[in-house]
Protein backbone atom coordinates (compact mmCIF):
# COMPACT_ATOMS: atom_id res chain seq x y z
CA UNK A 1 0.00 0.00 0.00
CA UNK A 2 1.29 3.21 -0.81
CA UNK A 3 0.22 6.54 0.60
CA UNK A 4 0.26 10.09 -1.71
CA UNK A 5 2.71 12.42 -0.90
CA UNK A 6 0.29 14.70 0.75
CA UNK A 7 -0.54 12.39 3.38
CA UNK A 8 2.98 11.24 3.79
CA UNK A 9 3.83 15.26 4.80
CA UNK A 10 1.00 14.92 7.28
CA UNK A 11 1.62 11.58 8.90
CA UNK A 12 5.70 12.66 9.23
CA UNK A 13 4.77 16.40 10.82
CA UNK A 14 1.47 15.50 12.87
CA UNK A 15 4.45 14.45 16.01
CA UNK A 16 6.26 17.96 15.72
CA UNK A 17 2.67 19.75 15.51
CA UNK A 18 0.92 17.91 18.66
CA UNK A 19 4.37 18.79 20.74
CA UNK A 20 3.58 21.99 19.41
CA UNK A 21 0.17 22.58 20.36
CA UNK A 22 -0.08 20.69 23.80
CA UNK A 23 3.61 22.12 24.99
CA UNK A 24 3.48 25.71 23.56
CA UNK A 25 0.37 26.88 22.66
CA UNK A 26 -1.49 25.18 26.32
CA UNK A 27 0.66 27.15 28.59
CA UNK A 28 0.49 30.41 25.90
CA UNK A 29 -3.49 29.80 26.74
CA UNK A 30 -3.48 29.29 30.08
CA UNK A 31 -1.03 32.55 31.03
CA UNK A 32 -4.55 34.54 29.78
CA UNK A 33 -6.62 32.28 32.10
CA UNK A 34 -4.31 32.43 34.40
CA UNK A 35 -4.36 36.76 34.20
CA UNK A 36 -7.85 36.55 35.64
CA UNK A 37 -7.67 34.55 38.47
CA UNK A 38 -7.06 36.09 41.91
CA UNK A 39 -3.83 34.10 43.06
CA UNK A 40 -2.00 35.42 45.35
CA UNK A 41 -0.84 32.85 47.48
CA UNK A 42 -2.75 33.92 50.53
CA UNK A 43 -6.77 33.64 49.49
CA UNK A 44 -8.27 30.97 48.12
CA UNK A 45 -7.90 31.00 44.43
CA UNK A 46 -10.82 32.80 42.66
CA UNK A 47 -11.83 34.11 39.36
CA UNK A 48 -11.81 38.23 39.67
CA UNK A 49 -12.63 39.22 35.95
CA UNK A 50 -10.38 42.38 35.01
CA UNK A 51 -8.52 43.34 38.86
CA UNK A 52 -5.29 42.44 37.91
CA UNK A 53 -5.26 44.07 34.49
CA UNK A 54 -6.92 47.00 36.54
CA UNK A 55 -4.20 46.91 39.47
CA UNK A 56 -1.26 46.20 36.85
CA UNK A 57 -2.35 49.31 34.69
CA UNK A 58 -3.15 52.14 37.69
CA UNK A 59 0.24 51.07 38.89
CA UNK A 60 1.97 54.47 39.20
CA UNK A 61 5.06 51.99 39.11
CA UNK A 62 3.93 50.85 35.54
CA UNK A 63 4.60 54.21 33.06
CA UNK A 64 8.01 55.03 34.52
CA UNK A 65 9.01 50.51 34.25
CA UNK A 66 7.63 50.74 30.20
CA UNK A 67 9.45 54.07 29.88
CA UNK A 68 12.79 52.26 31.05
CA UNK A 69 11.78 48.73 29.09
CA UNK A 70 11.66 51.01 26.20
CA UNK A 71 14.86 52.65 26.40
CA UNK A 72 16.48 49.61 27.46
CA UNK A 73 15.45 47.75 24.43
CA UNK A 74 16.04 50.43 22.20
CA UNK A 75 19.33 51.95 23.27
CA UNK A 76 20.16 48.28 23.46
CA UNK A 77 19.39 47.47 19.84
CA UNK A 78 20.59 50.68 18.31
CA UNK A 79 23.74 50.25 19.93
CA UNK A 80 24.38 46.79 18.77
CA UNK A 81 22.99 47.71 15.10
CA UNK A 82 25.42 50.83 15.18
CA UNK A 83 28.64 48.50 15.94
CA UNK A 84 27.50 45.09 14.11
CA UNK A 85 27.12 47.51 11.03
CA UNK A 86 30.24 49.33 11.30
CA UNK A 87 31.66 45.97 12.48
CA UNK A 88 30.17 43.96 8.88
CA UNK A 89 31.16 46.52 6.38
CA UNK A 90 35.08 46.43 7.67
CA UNK A 91 35.08 42.16 7.65
CA UNK A 92 33.24 42.52 4.59
CA UNK A 93 36.39 44.69 3.13
CA UNK A 94 38.79 42.48 5.22
CA UNK A 95 40.98 40.21 2.58
CA UNK A 96 43.46 38.84 5.12
CA UNK A 97 42.51 37.72 8.66
CA UNK A 98 38.79 37.97 8.42
CA UNK A 99 38.23 34.52 10.14
CA UNK A 100 40.43 35.68 12.67
CA UNK A 101 38.64 38.75 13.69
CA UNK A 102 35.07 36.98 12.66
CA UNK A 103 36.28 34.45 15.42
CA UNK A 104 36.91 37.00 17.90
CA UNK A 105 33.75 39.71 17.59
CA UNK A 106 31.18 36.36 17.57
CA UNK A 107 32.76 34.92 20.91
CA UNK A 108 30.38 36.99 23.57
CA UNK A 109 27.43 34.57 21.38
CA UNK A 110 28.54 31.71 23.67
CA UNK A 111 28.56 33.76 26.85
CA UNK A 112 25.61 33.38 29.23
CA UNK A 113 23.50 36.95 29.22
CA UNK A 114 23.63 36.69 33.42
CA UNK A 115 27.19 36.33 33.45
CA UNK A 116 27.57 39.21 30.64
CA UNK A 117 25.76 40.79 33.59
CA UNK A 118 28.17 40.15 36.38
CA UNK A 119 31.26 40.77 34.22
CA UNK A 120 30.20 44.43 33.14
CA UNK A 121 28.89 44.92 36.81
CA UNK A 122 32.80 44.59 37.56
CA UNK A 123 34.13 46.37 34.72
CA UNK A 124 31.84 49.15 35.50
CA UNK A 125 32.59 48.43 39.58
CA UNK A 126 34.12 52.57 40.92
CA UNK A 127 36.63 51.35 42.66
CA UNK A 128 37.93 47.90 41.92
CA UNK A 129 37.28 48.02 38.27
CA UNK A 130 38.83 48.67 35.13
CA UNK A 131 36.74 51.02 33.64
CA UNK A 132 36.93 53.95 36.25
CA UNK A 133 40.16 53.28 36.50
CA UNK A 134 41.25 53.74 33.41
CA UNK A 135 38.92 57.17 32.65
CA UNK A 136 41.03 58.40 36.02
CA UNK A 137 44.46 57.06 34.15
CA UNK A 138 43.21 59.06 31.46
CA UNK A 139 42.54 62.19 33.30
CA UNK A 140 38.89 62.05 32.09
CA UNK A 141 37.75 62.47 35.62
CA UNK A 142 38.87 63.11 38.88
CA UNK A 143 37.30 60.69 41.12
CA UNK A 144 35.97 57.19 40.57
CA UNK A 145 33.09 56.86 38.19
CA UNK A 146 29.97 55.11 40.02
CA UNK A 147 27.66 54.15 37.15
CA UNK A 148 24.76 52.75 39.52
CA UNK A 149 24.21 56.30 41.04
CA UNK A 150 23.47 58.17 38.73
CA UNK A 151 20.02 56.74 36.73
CA UNK A 152 21.10 57.34 33.25
CA UNK A 153 24.73 55.74 33.54
CA UNK A 154 22.93 52.88 35.51
CA UNK A 155 20.79 52.36 32.10
CA UNK A 156 23.48 53.11 29.47
CA UNK A 157 25.41 50.39 31.89
CA UNK A 158 23.18 47.37 31.70
CA UNK A 159 22.72 48.76 27.71
CA UNK A 160 26.10 48.09 27.23
CA UNK A 161 26.36 44.51 29.03
CA UNK A 162 23.24 43.47 27.11
CA UNK A 163 23.91 45.10 23.68
CA UNK A 164 27.86 42.95 24.13
CA UNK A 165 26.26 39.91 23.94
CA UNK A 166 23.71 40.60 20.90
CA UNK A 167 26.15 42.42 18.49
CA UNK A 168 27.77 39.19 17.00
CA UNK A 169 24.09 37.71 15.93
CA UNK A 170 23.21 41.23 14.00
CA UNK A 171 27.16 41.47 12.36
CA UNK A 172 26.99 37.52 11.20
CA UNK A 173 23.19 38.35 9.46
CA UNK A 174 24.09 41.87 8.38
CA UNK A 175 27.54 40.56 6.79
CA UNK A 176 25.63 37.80 5.17
CA UNK A 177 23.33 40.36 3.99
CA UNK A 178 26.81 42.08 2.42
CA UNK A 179 28.10 39.09 1.14
CA UNK A 180 25.30 38.04 -1.38
CA UNK A 181 26.19 40.92 -3.28
CA UNK A 182 27.59 40.80 -6.21
CA UNK A 183 31.24 42.65 -7.10
CA UNK A 184 30.13 43.76 -10.46
CA UNK A 185 27.72 45.93 -8.80
CA UNK A 186 30.51 47.63 -7.29
CA UNK A 187 32.40 47.77 -10.17
CA UNK A 188 29.85 49.32 -12.09
CA UNK A 189 28.82 51.86 -9.68
CA UNK A 190 32.37 52.46 -9.48
CA UNK A 191 32.32 52.97 -13.34
CA UNK A 192 30.00 55.63 -13.10
CA UNK A 193 31.83 57.71 -10.58
CA UNK A 194 30.17 56.69 -7.44
CA UNK A 195 32.39 56.99 -4.15
CA UNK A 196 32.33 54.36 -0.84
CA UNK A 197 29.32 56.95 0.51
CA UNK A 198 27.34 56.80 -2.83
CA UNK A 199 27.99 53.39 -2.68
CA UNK A 200 27.45 52.47 0.74
CA UNK A 201 23.90 54.57 0.13
CA UNK A 202 22.73 53.14 -2.91
CA UNK A 203 23.78 49.51 -3.48
CA UNK A 204 25.09 47.98 0.22
CA UNK A 205 22.16 48.94 2.43
CA UNK A 206 19.59 48.69 -0.12
CA UNK A 207 20.35 45.07 -0.91
CA UNK A 208 21.23 44.33 2.52
CA UNK A 209 18.53 46.19 3.71
CA UNK A 210 16.27 43.25 4.58
CA UNK A 211 18.57 40.95 6.47
CA UNK A 212 19.72 43.51 8.44
CA UNK A 213 15.78 44.64 9.01
CA UNK A 214 14.62 40.99 10.08
CA UNK A 215 17.90 41.06 12.38
CA UNK A 216 17.26 44.14 14.35
CA UNK A 217 13.72 43.30 15.07
CA UNK A 218 14.73 39.61 15.97
CA UNK A 219 17.45 41.58 18.04
CA UNK A 220 14.67 44.32 19.36
CA UNK A 221 12.08 41.55 20.51
CA UNK A 222 14.58 39.46 22.16
CA UNK A 223 15.85 42.60 24.22
CA UNK A 224 12.41 43.55 24.96
CA UNK A 225 12.19 40.68 27.01
CA UNK A 226 15.10 39.89 28.17
CA UNK A 227 16.02 40.70 32.02
CA UNK A 228 19.18 38.72 32.32
CA UNK A 229 21.43 41.44 32.29
CA UNK A 230 19.61 43.73 34.74
CA UNK A 231 18.87 40.82 36.98
CA UNK A 232 22.68 40.16 37.74
CA UNK A 233 24.11 43.82 36.83
CA UNK A 234 21.72 45.49 38.88
CA UNK A 235 19.85 43.48 41.19
CA UNK A 236 16.21 44.89 42.07
CA UNK A 237 16.29 47.73 39.22
CA UNK A 238 19.33 49.29 41.12
CA UNK A 239 19.82 52.66 42.81
CA UNK A 240 16.25 54.16 42.09
CA UNK A 241 14.67 51.68 40.47
CA UNK A 242 16.47 53.04 37.63
CA UNK A 243 16.92 49.72 35.47
CA UNK A 244 13.56 48.51 36.43
CA UNK A 245 11.94 47.11 33.61
CA UNK A 246 8.44 45.43 32.61
CA UNK A 247 9.90 41.96 32.70
CA UNK A 248 11.57 42.65 36.41
CA UNK A 249 8.31 43.72 37.50
CA UNK A 250 6.81 40.46 36.27
CA UNK A 251 9.35 38.81 37.56
CA UNK A 252 9.04 40.35 41.00
CA UNK A 253 5.54 39.58 41.30
CA UNK A 254 6.80 35.72 40.72
CA UNK A 255 9.12 35.83 42.68
CA UNK A 256 9.29 38.11 45.35
CA UNK A 257 5.83 38.73 45.91
CA UNK A 258 4.26 35.46 44.82
CA UNK A 259 1.37 36.93 43.02
CA UNK A 260 0.48 35.40 40.55
CA UNK A 261 -2.61 36.83 38.95
CA UNK A 262 -1.10 39.97 38.92
CA UNK A 263 2.30 38.71 37.43
CA UNK A 264 0.22 36.75 34.33
CA UNK A 265 -1.78 40.12 33.83
CA UNK A 266 1.95 41.61 33.42
CA UNK A 267 2.76 38.57 31.01
CA UNK A 268 -0.15 39.42 29.08
CA UNK A 269 1.19 42.76 28.78
CA UNK A 270 4.33 41.88 28.00
CA UNK A 271 2.81 39.20 25.35
CA UNK A 272 0.90 42.29 23.62
CA UNK A 273 4.04 44.58 23.50
CA UNK A 274 5.81 41.96 21.98
CA UNK A 275 3.81 40.97 19.22
CA UNK A 276 4.03 45.05 18.00
CA UNK A 277 7.70 44.71 17.51
CA UNK A 278 6.81 40.61 16.92
CA UNK A 279 4.13 41.07 14.05
CA UNK A 280 7.14 43.93 12.11
CA UNK A 281 9.25 40.42 12.10
CA UNK A 282 6.28 38.12 10.71
CA UNK A 283 5.37 40.69 8.19
CA UNK A 284 8.69 41.11 6.92
CA UNK A 285 10.04 37.33 7.11
CA UNK A 286 7.00 36.16 5.33
CA UNK A 287 6.98 38.97 2.41
CA UNK A 288 8.75 37.52 -0.34
CA UNK B 1 33.48 69.13 -0.58
CA UNK B 2 36.71 68.60 1.41
CA UNK B 3 34.93 67.28 4.39
CA UNK B 4 34.01 64.68 2.27
CA UNK B 5 37.03 64.26 0.29
CA UNK B 6 38.76 63.86 3.70
CA UNK B 7 36.70 61.53 5.20
CA UNK B 8 36.67 59.25 2.12
CA UNK B 9 40.34 59.40 2.12
CA UNK B 10 40.16 57.95 5.71
CA UNK B 11 37.57 55.18 4.44
CA UNK B 12 38.90 54.04 1.46
CA UNK B 13 42.63 53.67 2.74
CA UNK B 14 43.58 50.04 3.35
CA UNK B 15 44.40 50.30 7.05
CA UNK B 16 41.48 51.28 8.31
CA UNK B 17 39.00 48.37 8.17
CA UNK B 18 41.54 46.43 10.08
CA UNK B 19 41.94 49.31 12.17
CA UNK B 20 37.76 49.03 13.07
CA UNK B 21 37.93 45.34 13.36
CA UNK B 22 40.77 45.67 15.84
CA UNK B 23 39.12 48.48 17.96
CA UNK B 24 35.51 46.66 17.90
CA UNK B 25 37.36 43.86 18.82
CA UNK B 26 39.13 44.75 21.56
CA UNK B 27 35.88 45.91 22.62
CA UNK B 28 34.06 42.52 22.27
CA UNK B 29 36.89 40.42 23.93
CA UNK B 30 37.90 43.06 26.96
CA UNK B 31 35.32 41.06 29.42
CA UNK B 32 36.93 37.58 28.53
CA UNK B 33 40.45 39.57 29.12
CA UNK B 34 39.30 40.89 32.46
CA UNK B 35 37.56 37.24 33.41
CA UNK B 36 40.93 35.17 32.56
CA UNK B 37 43.23 38.03 34.38
CA UNK B 38 40.77 38.16 37.71
CA UNK B 39 40.82 34.24 37.48
CA UNK B 40 44.08 34.06 38.04
CA UNK B 41 44.34 36.69 40.94
CA UNK B 42 43.81 36.22 44.97
CA UNK B 43 40.84 37.53 46.93
CA UNK B 44 42.70 40.66 48.49
CA UNK B 45 44.14 41.47 45.32
CA UNK B 46 40.99 41.59 43.73
CA UNK B 47 39.59 44.13 46.35
CA UNK B 48 42.81 46.32 45.84
CA UNK B 49 42.52 49.91 44.47
CA UNK B 50 43.58 51.12 42.06
CA UNK B 51 42.71 47.43 40.56
CA UNK B 52 45.53 45.68 39.44
CA UNK B 53 45.21 44.75 35.35
CA UNK B 54 48.28 42.01 35.72
CA UNK B 55 47.78 39.41 38.34
CA UNK B 56 51.01 40.09 41.09
CA UNK B 57 51.02 36.46 41.89
CA UNK B 58 49.42 34.35 39.63
CA UNK B 59 48.35 31.62 41.02
CA UNK B 60 45.89 28.88 40.56
CA UNK B 61 44.48 28.19 43.81
CA UNK B 62 41.17 30.55 42.33
CA UNK B 63 40.80 27.94 39.57
CA UNK B 64 40.75 25.24 41.98
CA UNK B 65 38.42 26.91 44.85
CA UNK B 66 35.84 27.36 42.68
CA UNK B 67 36.04 23.81 41.33
CA UNK B 68 36.24 22.53 45.06
CA UNK B 69 34.34 24.83 47.01
CA UNK B 70 31.23 25.26 45.01
CA UNK B 71 29.87 22.23 43.77
CA UNK B 72 30.75 23.20 40.02
CA UNK B 73 31.44 19.52 38.64
CA UNK B 74 27.70 19.39 39.49
CA UNK B 75 26.53 22.43 38.17
CA UNK B 76 28.29 21.50 34.95
CA UNK B 77 27.29 17.83 34.73
CA UNK B 78 23.48 19.34 35.31
CA UNK B 79 23.99 21.81 32.71
CA UNK B 80 25.44 19.26 30.67
CA UNK B 81 22.46 16.50 31.12
CA UNK B 82 19.94 19.40 30.76
CA UNK B 83 21.05 20.62 27.51
CA UNK B 84 22.25 17.75 25.60
CA UNK B 85 19.15 15.94 26.68
CA UNK B 86 17.06 18.99 25.31
CA UNK B 87 18.36 19.65 22.13
CA UNK B 88 18.16 15.77 21.16
CA UNK B 89 14.74 15.82 21.58
CA UNK B 90 14.29 19.10 19.62
CA UNK B 91 16.60 18.39 16.80
CA UNK B 92 14.56 14.68 16.77
CA UNK B 93 11.15 16.09 16.57
CA UNK B 94 12.10 18.97 14.37
CA UNK B 95 13.48 17.37 12.09
CA UNK B 96 11.15 15.51 10.53
CA UNK B 97 8.50 18.18 11.24
CA UNK B 98 10.87 20.42 9.45
CA UNK B 99 11.11 18.19 6.78
CA UNK B 100 7.54 17.35 5.98
CA UNK B 101 6.85 21.08 5.77
CA UNK B 102 9.89 21.76 3.50
CA UNK B 103 9.54 18.79 0.93
CA UNK B 104 6.25 17.79 1.12
CA UNK B 105 3.91 20.26 1.43
CA UNK B 106 0.20 20.17 1.88
CA UNK B 107 -3.04 21.93 2.63
CA UNK B 108 -2.76 24.07 6.00
CA UNK B 109 1.44 23.26 6.43
CA UNK B 110 1.75 26.76 5.64
CA UNK B 111 -0.56 27.22 8.61
CA UNK B 112 1.83 25.17 10.76
CA UNK B 113 4.63 27.26 9.67
CA UNK B 114 2.88 30.20 10.47
CA UNK B 115 2.34 28.96 13.80
CA UNK B 116 6.02 28.15 14.21
CA UNK B 117 6.92 31.41 13.49
CA UNK B 118 4.21 33.05 15.78
CA UNK B 119 5.46 31.10 19.11
CA UNK B 120 8.97 32.17 18.07
CA UNK B 121 7.27 35.99 18.83
CA UNK B 122 5.95 34.88 22.44
CA UNK B 123 8.28 36.00 25.13
CA UNK B 124 9.68 33.07 27.40
CA UNK B 125 9.21 35.35 30.22
CA UNK B 126 5.80 35.54 29.80
CA UNK B 127 5.45 31.57 30.16
CA UNK B 128 7.28 31.19 32.83
CA UNK B 129 4.56 31.21 35.59
CA UNK B 130 2.10 29.11 33.36
CA UNK B 131 5.18 26.41 32.92
CA UNK B 132 6.06 26.54 36.54
CA UNK B 133 2.21 25.85 37.64
CA UNK B 134 2.02 23.16 35.16
CA UNK B 135 5.40 21.35 36.42
CA UNK B 136 3.89 21.94 39.45
CA UNK B 137 1.04 19.94 39.10
CA UNK B 138 2.59 17.18 37.48
CA UNK B 139 5.01 17.16 40.63
CA UNK B 140 8.04 17.74 38.56
CA UNK B 141 9.58 21.23 40.25
CA UNK B 142 12.99 20.14 41.39
CA UNK B 143 13.74 17.79 38.78
CA UNK B 144 15.91 17.69 36.05
CA UNK B 145 13.29 16.66 33.83
CA UNK B 146 11.57 20.61 34.52
CA UNK B 147 14.28 22.04 32.59
CA UNK B 148 14.45 20.17 30.29
CA UNK B 149 10.91 20.39 29.01
CA UNK B 150 11.12 24.07 29.56
CA UNK B 151 13.94 23.95 27.21
CA UNK B 152 11.74 21.94 24.31
CA UNK B 153 9.12 24.88 24.09
CA UNK B 154 12.51 27.07 24.43
CA UNK B 155 14.33 25.38 21.27
CA UNK B 156 11.64 23.66 19.76
CA UNK B 157 9.97 26.69 17.07
CA UNK B 158 13.80 27.84 16.83
CA UNK B 159 14.79 24.40 15.46
CA UNK B 160 11.88 23.66 13.53
CA UNK B 161 12.01 27.08 11.79
CA UNK B 162 15.96 27.03 11.12
CA UNK B 163 15.93 23.39 10.19
CA UNK B 164 12.74 23.82 7.21
CA UNK B 165 15.22 26.82 5.69
CA UNK B 166 17.91 24.31 5.41
CA UNK B 167 16.10 21.44 4.11
CA UNK B 168 14.31 24.06 1.63
CA UNK B 169 18.01 24.62 0.06
CA UNK B 170 18.66 20.86 0.23
CA UNK B 171 18.46 19.30 -3.38
CA UNK B 172 15.18 17.68 -4.56
CA UNK B 173 16.77 15.18 -7.17
CA UNK B 174 18.62 13.50 -4.74
CA UNK B 175 15.73 12.99 -2.73
CA UNK B 176 13.84 11.68 -5.93
CA UNK B 177 16.46 9.63 -7.45
CA UNK B 178 16.60 7.94 -4.30
CA UNK B 179 12.87 6.87 -4.52
CA UNK B 180 13.49 6.12 -7.95
CA UNK B 181 15.82 3.31 -7.20
CA UNK B 182 13.59 1.80 -4.61
CA UNK B 183 14.17 3.36 -1.35
CA UNK B 184 11.21 4.41 0.37
CA UNK B 185 10.77 8.49 1.40
CA UNK B 186 11.62 7.33 5.00
CA UNK B 187 14.86 5.72 3.73
CA UNK B 188 15.32 8.50 1.84
CA UNK B 189 15.56 11.11 4.77
CA UNK B 190 17.36 8.34 7.16
CA UNK B 191 19.79 7.11 4.49
CA UNK B 192 20.61 10.52 2.39
CA UNK B 193 19.02 13.88 3.86
CA UNK B 194 20.06 13.22 7.04
CA UNK B 195 24.01 12.44 6.52
CA UNK B 196 23.97 14.70 3.60
CA UNK B 197 23.17 17.34 5.63
CA UNK B 198 24.79 16.19 9.17
CA UNK B 199 27.03 19.49 8.89
CA UNK B 200 23.97 21.71 8.92
CA UNK B 201 21.71 20.03 11.44
CA UNK B 202 24.90 19.62 13.36
CA UNK B 203 25.42 23.73 13.39
CA UNK B 204 21.66 24.05 14.30
CA UNK B 205 22.09 21.71 17.60
CA UNK B 206 24.48 23.80 18.33
CA UNK B 207 22.82 26.98 18.57
CA UNK B 208 20.30 25.20 20.46
CA UNK B 209 22.62 23.95 22.69
CA UNK B 210 24.15 27.42 23.29
CA UNK B 211 20.85 28.41 24.07
CA UNK B 212 19.43 25.70 26.56
CA UNK B 213 23.01 26.17 28.74
CA UNK B 214 22.86 30.01 28.57
CA UNK B 215 19.25 29.75 30.06
CA UNK B 216 18.90 31.01 33.73
CA UNK B 217 15.59 31.95 34.63
CA UNK B 218 13.81 28.57 34.14
CA UNK B 219 15.75 26.57 36.45
CA UNK B 220 16.11 29.52 39.06
CA UNK B 221 12.64 29.06 39.17
CA UNK B 222 12.02 25.70 39.30
CA UNK B 223 15.23 24.22 41.18
CA UNK B 224 15.95 24.68 44.50
CA UNK B 225 18.60 22.07 45.32
CA UNK B 226 22.39 22.58 44.98
CA UNK B 227 22.87 19.29 43.51
CA UNK B 228 20.29 20.19 40.79
CA UNK B 229 21.00 23.73 39.56
CA UNK B 230 22.76 24.16 36.10
CA UNK B 231 26.14 26.70 35.79
CA UNK B 232 24.35 29.97 35.15
CA UNK B 233 22.47 29.84 38.44
CA UNK B 234 25.25 27.96 40.26
CA UNK B 235 26.85 31.22 39.48
CA UNK B 236 24.70 32.81 42.27
CA UNK B 237 26.83 30.83 44.73
CA UNK B 238 29.56 33.78 44.55
CA UNK B 239 27.34 36.66 45.15
CA UNK B 240 27.79 37.21 48.78
CA UNK B 241 25.33 39.10 50.41
CA UNK B 242 28.41 41.48 52.36
CA UNK B 243 30.30 41.23 49.24
CA UNK B 244 31.27 38.84 45.73
CA UNK B 245 34.20 36.71 45.46
CA UNK B 246 35.03 38.57 41.99
CA UNK B 247 37.64 36.36 41.13
CA UNK B 248 36.03 32.94 42.26
CA UNK B 249 33.14 34.54 40.40
CA UNK B 250 35.57 34.96 36.94
CA UNK B 251 36.51 31.48 37.49
CA UNK B 252 33.20 30.19 37.95
CA UNK B 253 32.47 32.03 34.50
CA UNK B 254 35.32 30.29 32.84
CA UNK B 255 33.97 27.24 33.68
CA UNK B 256 30.77 28.45 32.55
CA UNK B 257 31.53 29.23 28.94
CA UNK B 258 34.37 26.71 28.25
CA UNK B 259 31.53 23.85 26.93
CA UNK B 260 29.25 26.43 24.61
CA UNK B 261 32.50 28.96 23.61
CA UNK B 262 34.30 25.22 22.61
CA UNK B 263 31.58 23.56 20.87
CA UNK B 264 30.58 27.31 19.02
CA UNK B 265 34.21 28.11 17.83
CA UNK B 266 33.98 24.09 16.48
CA UNK B 267 31.04 24.56 14.65
CA UNK B 268 31.37 28.16 13.86
CA UNK B 269 32.04 27.99 10.22
CA UNK B 270 28.75 26.18 9.42
CA UNK B 271 26.75 28.69 12.02
CA UNK B 272 28.13 31.51 10.14
CA UNK B 273 27.21 30.01 6.72
CA UNK B 274 23.68 28.24 7.92
CA UNK B 275 21.88 30.56 10.39
CA UNK B 276 21.31 33.79 8.22
CA UNK B 277 20.12 31.83 5.51
CA UNK B 278 17.81 29.57 8.16
CA UNK B 279 16.78 32.48 10.05
CA UNK B 280 15.74 35.05 7.31
CA UNK B 281 14.37 32.69 4.57
CA UNK B 282 10.30 31.81 4.22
Amino acid sequence: MKISNTKYGVILSIPGLMLLLIWVLVPFSYVFYLSFLRYDNISPVTFTGFDNYIRVLTDSYLLPTLKRTFIFSFGSTGLTLLISLILALCLNKIVKGSTFFRSLVIMPWAVPLILSGFLWAWMFHPSFGPISDILIKLHLRDEPLNIYKNPHMAMAGVIVADAWRRIPFLTIITLAGLQVIPGELYDAAKVDGADSFHIFRHVSMPLASRPMLIGTLITLMFSFRSIDVIYSMTPGGGYGKCTYVLGAYLFDYIYEFLNFGVAASAGVLLILLTFGIGSFFIYYTLKK
Amino acid sequence: MKIRNFFLKIVNHRATPYVVCGAIAFFMIAPFIWMGLSAFKTSSETFKYPPTYFPENPTLKTMSEAWSKAPIPTYLANSLIVSLTSTLIVIVAGSFTAYALSQYRYKGSNVALGLFLFTRIIPPLSLLLPYYLILRKLGLLNTRVSVILYLIYLNYPLVVWLLKGFFDAFPRDLIDSAIVDGCSRTGAILRIVLPVSATGVYAIAVVAFMWAWNEFFAPFLFINYDELKPITVGLYYFVGDEYTYWNRMCAAGIYAVMPSLTFFLLAQKYIVKGLPAGALKY
